[in-house]
């Protein structure tokens, strides 16, 4: 197998025993990335030459027998949302086009500082709105699994990236189902760490009460090591959690004899796909096999939280763009004649339609004589959507979904339809409205050979607990398997 | 419940260029309509003490960038500072 397309789990050791250098596997994704990314368009931005400079650093470092962190001059891929020092961060909008960060997202200190190699920033929906990519100002990443279908979104190109083998793993964030939801279309992994659990400072915001960053990688080990990595306290993000981290990878186990396991009929039901159903059953059943228990339970309110969520997300999106108004950085319209038309101009032509949709919904749902029929019941519904899932762990350890209702769609199959669009979060928004952590893992093809993802959910900083359960399907599965199109 | 989208628009300081109107105001009308089915509850809303907030101390720092460093990313700066339109007569 090319190095391009192992795990980093593998390639650590390789590195640490000699077998390869860092610059060896980074040329390696450098050339893969060269071979295909014409087609999977999956980078807003290379950092070719820094990436060969880190590894030869760390190259010498293992030269003169200094210790490394397990994920030294292990190649990663950013989503364009997490702010690199000097590197253009542009959340994939004209709006943020030319803007380079003076310092770095407190994750990427953490990789950095880890000795990982940065390839590159990675396509997302403009501002992480969206579920597909397409929203992106720049480009549209493609499935790697079928180059005629969207890779999911927003960390669209996260997760493109690493079924292509463009990075080896990939930082993303997920606000409503932006890591699970495209690591289910491409078919790797990956998790929605506990909110809290991951420091948000130099993300840009979205909708700062949901979103999270989060890894992806090709196998469960993987993103349990990257996810040790980027948790922990920061001072810098004050909903940042003060509590222990433990090394989630080192205490990996594949045994799931005795977990119990709700599968939430409301996922279950009308507008799910049945491929997606029979796959995530027979997964079900595989683990159930394994000695797990399985059972059937009820979150009622589940068929408020996509109402609840685009209030809540949008409220806090229109605030949290108001920033972006042509004077401190980024996109300033050219011809004005008072400043409220340079913020009107600016933001018309800097911002793409779907974030003018959502700030204006915030916008209204916040305004004055709408505030209580909107906002205030979707932060009820929350409470209560929260207490069904937290009251459910009384009796079950992980709940079993679809991450999505059906497998990847045709590029510009539903770009005119908002609706349809956000219909594809329906099984992760209630994860972030509730804080919990969910991973998406590969559990199977549709009869297009299209890829099919199973979500695991747990309680608050359970990741450990997920984690097992994904690598216990993942050992009983064999492994999982990366696209052979490209 | 019929949307102004101008109104709308100016809140958010955003313009809506004439062509595009029908289909923004359509699909606002859709993306309400699909909201507006949540139920009102009389839930009392408390806080989450379950990840107390832990606020830095109130304490003066010296910035750690530098003034150019922080214009940089400007998209107009005269003398040291940012340049907005004139907005007192």
């Amino acid at each position: 197998m090319e190095l391009f397309f192992k795990n980093a789990y593998e390639l650590s050791e390789m590195i640490r025993n000699k077998e390869i250098s860092s610059r060896e596997l980074t040329e390696s994704v450098i050339n893969r990335i060269e071979a295909v990314e014409d087609r999977v368009e999956a980078y807003t931005t290379l950092t070719k030459d820094n990436a060969i400079k880190t590894a030869i650093e760390i190259d010498n470092k293992i030269q003169r027998g200094e210790s490394v962190a397990p994920l030294a001059g292990i190649p990663i891929g950013i989503k364009d949302n997490i702010s690199t020092k000097g590197i253009t961060t542009t959340c994939s909008s004209k709006m943020l086009e030319n803007y380079i960060p003076p310092f770095n997202a407190t994750v990427v200190d953490k990789i950095s500082n880890a000795g990982m190699v940065i390839t590159g920033k990675l396509n997302m929906d403009e501002f992480a709105m969206g579920s597909s990519t397409e929203n992106s100002y720049f480009k549209k990443t493609k499935n790697p699994n079928d180059l005629s279908r969207i890779p999911g979104g927003s960390s669209g190109g996260s997760a493109a990236s690493v079924a292509a083998g463009e990075a080896i793993v990939s930082l993303g964030s997920d606000t409503g189902g932006s890591i699970r939801q495209p690591a289910s279309y491409c078919g790797v992994v990956g998790l929605k760490p506990t909110y809290g659990s991951v420091s948000r400072y130099g993300l840009v915001a979205f909708a700062s009460s949901l979103d999270q960053i989060g890894p992806f990688g090709r196998c469960v080990k993987d993103v349990a090591m990257l996810q040790s990595v980027i948790n922990g306290y920061d001072k810098m993000d004050s909903t940042s959690a003060y509590r222990e981290y433990s090394n989630l990878s080192d205490n990996l186990k594949s045994d799931v004899k005795g977990l119990k396991i709700g599968m939430p009929k409301e996922y279950f039901g009308a507008g799910i796909d049945d491929n997606v159903k029979t796959a995530v059953y027979n997964a079900v059943k595989q683990l159930e096999l394994k000695g797990a228990i399985v059972k059937e339970i009820s979150l009622p309110s589940t068929d408020y939280a996509l109402s609840a969520y685009y209030i809540i997300s949008s409220a806090e999106a229109s605030s949290n763009l108001a920033r972006f108004d042509g004077v401190k950085y980024g996109y300033r319209t050219k011809d004005y004649d008072s400043l409220i038309d340079m913020y009107e101009k600016t933001r018309s032509e800097g911002f793409g339609d779907e974030v003018k949709r959502r700030i204006m919904l915030g916008t209204f749902v916040l305004s004055s004589g709408y505030y209580d029929a909107y906002y205030k019941r979707a932060k009820q519904i929350q409470k209560r959507i929260t207490s069904e899932f937290i009251s459910s762990f009384n009796d079950i350890d992980v709940i079993a979904t679809p991450t999505v209702p059906s497998t990847a769609f045709k590029i510009g199959e539903n770009t005119d339809d908002p609706l349809k669009m956000y219909s594809t979060d329906i099984c992760t928004v209630t994860i972030n409205i509730a804080g919990l952590p969910a991973i998406s893992i590969p559990c199977g093809r549709d009869e297009k050979g299209l890829p099919i993802g199973l979500q695991l959910i747990g309680n608050k900083f359970s990741e450990q607990t997920l984690l097992d359960t994904a690598y216990s399907y993942e050992q009983l599965v064999g492994g999982f398997k990366m696209p052979a199109v490209l | 419940m019929n949307i102004d989208i101008k109104h709308i628009a100016k809140l958010s300081r955003l313009k809506i260029e004439d062509e595009k109107l029908e289909k923004f105001e359509k699909d606002m009308q859709g993306i309400i309509e699909m909201v507006e089915k949540l139920p009102a509850i009389d839930d009392e809303l408390i806080l989450d003490t379950s990840n107390p907030l832990i606020l830095r101390e109130d304490i003066a720092r010296a910035n750690k960038y530098t003034r150019g460093e922080l214009l940089n990313n400007a998209p107009m700066v005269q003398a040291g500072c940012l340049v907005v339109p004139k907005t007192v007569e």
